[in-house]
């Protein structure tokens, strides 16, 4: 019957089968084994699909973006061994300083676009980059930081959970996702998201149509920033540690490379489409493959010559 | 301090800087024409470090400096015909992402071939040792370095603003359709560009090797510094990628004398500030890449 068919897909919401994955997935015999991937594949979610907001709704190719999830990382992990070692309060800072470098460098970017919007974040991940690296006293230089534990959340006297256990982990994770990837939904599909998606098809006709298409860049820019500020910081307690590498160049491809991949011009779970076999595969093929920087560069060259609409463009065509 | 102590540094700055120049030359000339951010750009310079190291051992240095940048090149023409061409008009970030991914397979192409730990190559007998220039004694290789350096310089130069072949390429960055229109024959002048720019990154590659040394990862150490450079010299422009790669490499170089920690930071300070003063870098101007 077509009619029930239609009821059925209306209440369906596409983020319910989306959550109710990432929720059964430790309980999957065989793949629940691989708890701590799948935490990983969580962070790199939240920080792809946060990345598509300029991307895939504004259209602005930022390719410094593993800056904010590094500063992040590095916000929580300093805040834990200077500051207050909590869970909270270390996470919350990692956002904060992420925001405000996202703020910092939006002011820069946000009245450019195309090649000028991707060389001047190239530019300033990189010096941040320097920063972690140089900035012993703080930073730890080469060496990183380490020790940073994960301590327990709830409330004095009435419960409390240790987050150590990676199961306990993954789920604290799970729950940040649940709450960004609706944040974030609800933010590309709000009036706000919709000018986003205005510029993205014609900035100069948005200009013209009397919205302030520099500030609704940096304040897309910023909105980012908070969530691979949030990414980061949760990076850092699945670790236990802060390196360099969290803030390298690297970073910034890969999260371009998971949103192309995926889907992300295309699709809303593009990104995490994306972020799930990029980091599966990496973490498969780089144990197992002395040569995987190779594989790894076709990889992005072959998609982008061959699918840059991505998996779930794919399957959008065929449908047509 | 001393004006004695400050000197080699500054000397040592203008070498490095024109080393850069030249890598930023070609990376801005790509840039312009193709609209392509070659990320693959460090990568080819650490070909021609490589090819030149190889070369030279079975000839000698000029060997070396002709023909590995012409090998490069070539390499240069394969991946523009091969990938790079089939992003052209897309958006930049295609062509960011497709050569950042060529960037690694020529990284890893190179350990596989030449092993993954580094080599140092001694400068040819001619220049090798000091020279004494009155107020202090400097090395022999670096002027010739400098030397060679400002000589391809002003040779692009020349080849862009005083040959026909130029004209048409000043043109193909400016409006690709009219220059096709004009009976230009666009991608056969692209993948030129392509190979010049590539062959640029090899020359670079091959005069510096024997300062910096060579490893796998050589290329990133000059691919980072040239986005700074053309970004803070002005994207698209021939003297701001000159000049811009004058201040990174002389501000590194004092920074190294005075705040060593701080050496790697300071061209990202400067073009902080010069991008606070000139939204579009030092020569930039309004330009169609903008839009």
């Amino acid at each position: 019957m077509p009619t029930q068919k239609k009821s059925l897909k209306i209440s369906m919401h596409p983020l319910i089968p989306f959550f109710i994955i990432f929720a059964v997935l430790p309980y999957i015999p065989f793949l629940g084994e691989y708890l701590s991937l799948w935490i990983e594949v969580m962070i790199w979610v939240i920080f792809a699909i946060s990345f598509n907001i300029l991307l895939g709704y504004t259209g602005l190719p930022s390719f410094g973006q593993g800056a904010f999830f590094g500063i992040g990382a590095y916000g929580a992990a300093i805040t834990f061994l200077r500051l207050v070692k909590g869970v909270w309060i270390p996470i919350i800072v990692g956002i904060i300083v992420a925001t405000a470098a996202a703020a910092f460098v939006g002011l820069f970017v946000c009245r450019k676009r195309g090649i000028y919007f991707a060389l001047i974040t190239i530019a300033f991940s990189q010096m941040f980059f320097f920063i972690a690296f140089r900035w012993d006293e703080v930073t730890g230089g080469e060496t990183g930081l380490s020790g940073i534990d994960r301590l327990s959340i709830g409330i004095p006297r009435l419960f409390s959970i240790d987050l150590a256990p990676l199961l306990n982990y993954y789920y604290f994770v799970f729950v940040f996702l649940v709450i960004c990837t609706l944040l974030i939904w609800r933010i590309v599909h709000s009036p706000f998201g919709r000018v986003l998606r205005a510029i993205k098809e014609n900035e100069v006709r948005a200009k013209y149509a009397g919205y302030n298409t520099s500030l609704y860049k940096w304040v897309a820019f910023m909105i980012s920033g908070i969530f691979a500020g949030a990414a980061g910081a949760l990076y850092t307690l699945l670790i236990n540690s802060a390196f360099s590498f969290v803030l390298h160049w690297t970073q910034s491809g890969d999260v371009v490379m998971m949103t192309i991949l995926g889907g992300g011009l295309v699709n809303f779970f593009g990104p995490a489409v994306g972020a799930v076999i990029f980091i599966t595969l990496r973490d498969m093929l780089s144990a197992y493959l002395r040569q995987w920087l190779l594989v790894y560069g076709l990889i992005f060259t072959l998609v982008v010559l061959f699918m840059r609409g991505g998996i779930l463009g794919i399957f959008s065509k065929r449908r047509r | 301090m001393e004006i004695g102590v400050v000197l080699p540094f500054l000397f040592n700055g203008v070498v490095l800087g024109l080393i850069f120049a030249v890598v930023a030359v070609g990376f801005t000339l790509i840039l312009g024409v193709m609209e392509v951010i070659n990320f693959a750009h460090g990568g080819l310079f650490a070909l021609g470090c490589y090819f030149a190291f190889t070369v030279q051992q079975m000839t000698n240095f000029w060997g070396g400096l002709i023909v590995a940048p012409l090998v490069v090149g070539a390499i240069g023409v394969l991946i523009e015909r091969s990938a790079v061409r089939k992003i052209y008009g897309e958006d930049p970030l295609f062509g960011l992402l497709m050569t950042f991914g060529i960037y690694f397979v020529i990284e890893e192409s190179i350990r596989i071939v030449w092993g993954p730990a580094g080599y140092s190559v001694t400068a040819p007998p001619f220049v090798s040792g000091a020279i004494n220039l009155g107020f202090m004694y400097y090395s022999k290789y670096r002027l010739f370095l400098a030397l060679i350096s400002v000589g391809v310089i002003i040779g692009v130069w020349i080849f862009l603003e005083k040959t026909p072949y130029g004209g048409v390429i000043k043109a193909g960055a400016v409006d690709s359709e009219m220059v096709m229109a004009l009976g230009h024959n666009l991608p056969k002048l692209r993948m030129f560009v392509f190979g010049f720019g590539a062959a640029l990154a090899g020359i670079a590659g091959v005069i510096a090797a024997p300062i910096w040394g060579i490893r796998p990862t050589v290329g990133v150490e000059v691919l980072m510094p040239s986005f700074v450079i053309v970004v803070l010299g002005g994207i698209g422009s021939f003297w701001g990628s000159v000049i811009g790669g004058l201040l990174v490499g002389i501000s590194t170089s004092l920074m190294v004398l005075f705040f060593p920690r701080a050496s790697d930071i300071i061209p990202y300070l400067l073009m902080t500030i010069i991008l606070m003063l000139r939204p579009r870098g030092l020569m930039g101007e309004k330009s169609i890449l903008e839009e």
